[in-house]
């Protein structure tokens, strides 16, 4: 019987190599066992609160559904519209508290 | 992987990058959820034909200077429909001084009027009866109806003809 199905063999859980967790994600794990990483969520939220970072989204956001109509948008719609914007308009000050932060955590870490 | 620390390129600076560009997703993605809700709620007053109507309302109102309502605190529409202006305009005499004083003007008077001169309190003092504030109005000033207790000896507070009892009046009788 020819096979005609030409498809490859139904990868095989067991079989496929099992990736080796990467640095990167041991470090995450060790980062959200040791609860560091919520509070650096906290941090990240206060700041950006403080320093109006999220009310400017927040207006975008509003000015978006605004002029779509606001039962035409979607969360998609919305996390499109401000991603660009807000990576973009994160005060440095605030990047770099941040940052600090984490490095001095993958120092404690030991990596 | 070393574990070096130099500027921005050493994988522990890359994954930090990435772990901080992790936190501002997810709070992007809050921040969106947040705003969808509002939206969709309708919580957001000014979204859309509300906000059209409002500012049409407002629009109306502004040409109107009559009565405009919350786009000035003051000249608001009462229950009835009317408008009152900022400052009461009507004029009244004071009864201290016997001028003449725009309504919405009266209190700075009074205290001009009452505070200045001790003079203004002794005159008025042996009239006004021992009350608790300093500046009685000036309706005690002007007419001894209240000082009923003190020079009168009218059972109520009949008109304050000093000393003259209208008999028939408070007995009833004769």
């Amino acid at each position: 019987m020819r096979s005609s199905i030409n498809r490859p063999p139904t990868p095989d859980a067991n079989e496929e190599p099992e990736k080796e967790p990467t640095l990167q994600e041991i470090i995450n794990i060790k980062l959200i066992e040791s609860g560091e990483k919520e509070k650096l969520m906290e941090l990240l939220r206060e700041r950006l609160i403080e320093c109006g970072w999220r009310d400017e989204m927040k207006a975008i956001c509003r000015a978006y559904a605004r002029k779509k109509g606001r039962n035409n948008v979607t969360v998609d719609d919305l996390v499109h519209v401000v991603t660009p914007k807000g990576r973009a308009s994160v005060p440095d000050s605030v990047k770099a508290e941040l940052l600090q932060r984490i490095r001095s955590f993958l120092t404690s870490a030991a990596i | 992987m070393s574990a070096s620390d130099d500027g921005n390129s050493s994988p522990r600076s890359q994954f930090a990058s990435h772990c901080f560009e992790d936190l501002l997703d997810s709070i992007i993605v809050d921040v969106a959820s947040e705003c969808h809700r509002i939206a969709r709620l309708g919580l957001d007053r000014n979204l859309e034909e509300e906000e059209e109507e409002l500012r049409l309302s407002v629009q109306a109102r502004v040409a109107d200077p009559s009565s405009s309502s919350e786009v000035n605190s003051k000249n608001v529409v009462d229950v009835f429909g009317q408008t009152h202006p900022a400052i009461a305009a009507e004029i009244l005499k004071c009864m201290n001084c016997r001028q003449p004083v725009v309504a919405g003007r009266f209190a700075p008077h009074l205290e001009k009027c009452m505070g200045k001169g001790r003079k203004a309190r002794k005159v008025t003092r042996s009239t006004v009866a021992r009350s608790s504030h300093p500046r009685g109005s000036p309706i005690s000033v002007y007419a001894p109806y209240s000082n009923a207790t003190s020079t009168n000896r009218a059972p109520n507070g009949t008109s304050g003809r000093a000393g003259e009892e209208y008999a028939d009046y408070t007995y009833g009788e004769q």
